[in-house]
């Protein structure tokens, strides 16, 4: 009575329907959820509908066109991928979200598959006939797909195992390796009749080195340089007190990135303290900043002797009664580094009775006053 | 019966053609025709300072070699379409290639293209310049406005920050050099009849050069998209004699005066110390306890700042320069003034003849039914409740009055 397809899409539209149910009565107030539950059933209800109004498509394919008949039809993976999908999708509901996309990925790609390759099989009675078929619909989708899968299983795994090795070992594997591809393309190019398995097998090789290069390198984590930049913020330091940090950049103008962000430049000079604005040429000692933006200055040490830059701006009140001075630092740079330090400044001068200063501790005479209109 | 139908199908044919034909002819008319407006405030075509001056003098020329390397094309497209049409003659010698031709037809536009790139570099590096630069002025955008802050510069006059919103005011003939950034989301500034547009981007500075060769007023508009109310996020640049940019700069600098006593205007300044002060600066304002009042837009707006209100009426818009503060003859006097006679009545700021109190009062009214701002806070979880834009502050209609009295005392 139900032809194959429809049984399937009436399947999931069941599958749904009680994942929707159990979504419903298990978590609350999730209206996302329930809404795409619900499109994804009502969608695989009309499918199902359509499937069983023109009995899965019956496509006749012009004047080439032959009725199947049971030896064109061939085994099929297909219906398993699909089930898996919905078995992970029903997994990731309650465990994680890439689960539950992950099967979605793979019931689509199953299902879009399993519908292709039963349209095809009823093509013709020749099997190579329907094949052809088949790869002339499917194959500029699957092409893309599996080299952009390919290209991921390689660069994923590399990416993972660069992060874990030091800067040095870095570069040697990056040169190992690419040695390798290199003396591997040149075989292979000057040997043409080199047997099949064994660039099959070479190639086999040096994927799932990668691979399981990738798999450790993950298990190992970033190296700790990283680990730490990550929580040191390395370009706009703001430590006043006790030195901790180790890798923070002390060279900051060099980056491009950084050098279009800066407002003023604040040199310390022969033990002097003087601004350069951007835009304005002469040296001065009072700034203009903007007030709630996040402003970028850079702290260039030109004095003998490890030295920051302290910016105070202001008073909080953190609890009745309690009042903490506002400031932020650079970090203690040696002469001839440079530092950029970040900040945002919310209330305006004239909030404070104390003027916002740019100064260095330890140098009491010597301090660039911060306006904040 | 067959030839009969065929002579139907061409008369239908030839209608639609004619009827596609009208259309299209109707619209390259009008496109046409709107080249002619007159105001035409944002035309990149008329360029009133030198910055704008070099991007004109790049694009004419580029425009015109465009235009005629297109009609070249369409012309020996059109040739061959016709020429060539199927009438039912064999299909001619086909051949492979023609080297001469395909040689010319790569090197002359790489010809054309390399000319065309050594003078746009050249127009880059020189609007990207700010070692000439006379005066510096800070730009900040924010959902949807456009706040202008003035550094100490001495030989201007200016002794201590100044601080705007919606008009910047410059000079004339001097080279200004904006320092952009946002407090929010990409913003782009620009003026067309002064230069290019620059984005406004959080956490970075990025230079723009302005110059006006005469005082007037130059409209400009927020390029970037930035959310609900992009397409009201104006502004205008207002150029100024040196004259009287130092007599605009005396009146900025000078603090707020407290109205006279008993009038309406202080009843309005108490309104603006209950209501408006939580996010307007008025510089000069007093608490009734003499103390400073300071404004506390971070507590209040997510962008962290309001325009600042101590002298309004010395600029002819609010609400992010996207209505007038000033009524339509009044504005148009200003508008229309000659060079000489610009200055004076800019100074003049909005009397109270001409104060258009008709947008000032639907603003404090209800300000998102002019200008949407998501002001709802109650729907703005993301922004832990704070507005993005002024909110309906439910004024009464004596309420309104009392501070239209006081907002127009603020010169």
């Amino acid at each position: 009575m139900f032809t194959n397809g429809s049984k399937y899409l009436i399947g999931v539209t069941g599958f749904s329907a009680v994942v929707l149910v159990l979504y419903i009565a298990l978590v609350d107030g999730a209206v996302g959820g329930v809404v795409a539950l619900s499109s994804i059933m009502l969608a695989v209800g009309l499918l199902a509908g359509l499937a069983l109004f023109n009995r899965d498509g019956d496509v006749q394919v012009g004047d080439v066109a032959a009725p199947a008949n049971a030896e064109s039809v061939g085994s099929s993976l297909w219906p398993l991928v699909s089930t898996v999908g919905i078995v992970a999708m029903g997994i990731g509901l309650i465990t994680h979200e890439i689960v539950f996309l992950l099967g979605l990925v793979g019931l689509v790609a199953g299902f879009v598959e399993w519908v292709i390759q039963g349209w095809s099989e009823s093509a013709s009675s020749d099997r190579r006939y329907n094949a052809s078929v088949r790869g002339r619909l499917i194959h500029p989708l699957e092409f893309p797909v599996l080299a952009a899968v390919g290209a991921a299983v390689i660069v994923v795994p590399f990416s993972r195992i660069m992060l874990a090795i030091s800067k040095t070992a870095g570069a040697i594997v990056f040169i190992l390796v690419g040695c390798a591809v290199l003396a591997g393309g040149v075989v292979f190019a000057l040997r043409p009749n080199l047997k099949k398995t064994v660039v099959i097998g070479l190639c086999a090789v040096g994927a799932v080195g990668v691979v399981a290069g990738g798999i450790a390198g993950a298990s190992a984590g970033k190296r700790d340089q990283l680990v730490e930049a990550n929580e040191e913020d390395h370009f706009a330091h703001k430590e006043c007190g006790e030195e901790k940090s180790k890798y923070f950049d002390f060279n900051a103008e060099a980056k491009v990135s950084m050098r279009s962000n800066p407002t003023a430049t604040i040199e310390f000079i022969g033990g002097k303290l003087q601004a350069r604005e951007l835009g304005l040429n002469a040296p001065r000692t009072r700034i203009t900043i903007q007030k709630s933006a996040n402003i970028s200055v850079i702290f260039r040490n030109k004095t003998e002797g490890e030295h920051r830059l302290t910016l105070h701006y202001g008073e909080k009140e953190v609890q009745e009664g309690v009042v903490e001075e506002l400031h932020t630092c650079t970090q203690m740079i040696e002469e001839g580094e440079e530092q950029i330090l970040t900040f945002r400044i919310d209330k305006p001068s004239i909030a404070s009775e104390k003027p916002y200063t740019f100064s260095v501790p330890g140098v009491d005479d010597q301090s660039i006053e911060v306006f904040v209109p | 019966m067959i030839r009969h139908s065929n002579k139907r199908n061409a008369v239908r044919m030839s209608k639609t053609v004619r009827r596609i034909s009208a259309a299209a002819a109707g619209l390259s008319a009008v496109a046409l025709l709107a080249g002619c407006a007159k105001n035409a405030p944002q035309d990149t075509w008329q360029p009133k300072g030198p910055n704008a001056q070099k991007i004109d003098d790049l694009q004419k020329p580029v425009f015109a070699i465009a235009g005629i390397v297109g009609i070249i094309v369409f012309a020996a497209i059109g040739y061959a379409l016709f020429k060539f049409k199927d009438r039912g003659q064999p299909i001619p010698e086909q051949t492979h290639g023609k080297p001469v031709l395909e040689i010319g037809m790569t090197i002359l536009p790489a010809v054309i293209l390399a000319g065309i790139g050594i003078f746009t570099f050249q127009t880059i590096f020189d609007l990207a310049k700010t070692d000439d630069t006379e005066m510096v002025i800070n730009v900040t955008g924010q959902q949807w406005w456009w706040e202008y802050d003035y550094p100490v510069q001495e030989q201007y006059g200016i002794t201590d920050p100044i601080i705007t919103s919606g008009q910047l005011v410059i000079p004339s003939g001097t080279k200004v050099l904006l320092r952009e950034t946002s407090r929010d989301v990409i913003h782009s500034y620009w003026i067309p009849a002064l230069n290019g547009k620059r984005d406004a981007v959080p956490g970075r500075v990025h230079t723009l050069r302005l110059e006006a060769d005469e005082p007037g007023i130059y409209a400009g508009q927020c390029t970037e998209f930035c959310g609900l109310s992009h397409a009201v996020m104006r502004m205008e640049t207002v150029a100024l004699s040196k004259d009287d940019f130092a007599a605009w700069v005396k009146g900025q600098l000078s603090l707020a005066a407290s109205p006279t006593e008993g009038s309406l205007a202080q009843e309005g300044e108490s309104v603006f110390l209950n209501q408006c002060v939580r996010c307007h600066q008025v510089n000069g304002l007093k608490k009734a306890d003499g103390s400073p009042a300071i404004a506390a837009p971070e507590d209040n707006v997510w962008s962290g700042a309001a325009p600042n209100l101590t002298h309004l009426m010395s600029r002819n818009t609010f609400a992010g320069a996207s209505w007038n503060l000033l009524t339509k003859q009044c504005r148009k006097d200003v508008w229309e003034a000659s060079s000489e006679e610009f200055g004076k009545r800019y100074l003049a700021g909005v009397t109270e003849e001409c104060l258009n109190q008709t947008d000032l009062r639907r603003w404090l009214r209800n300000a998102p039914a002019m200008k949407p701002m998501y002001a709802d806070p109650t729907k703005l979880e993301e922004t832990g409740g704070k507005y993005r834009g002024m909110p309906n502050l439910g004024l009464s209609e004596d309420d309104i009055d009392k501070l239209v009295a006081y907002l127009a005392t603020l010169k």
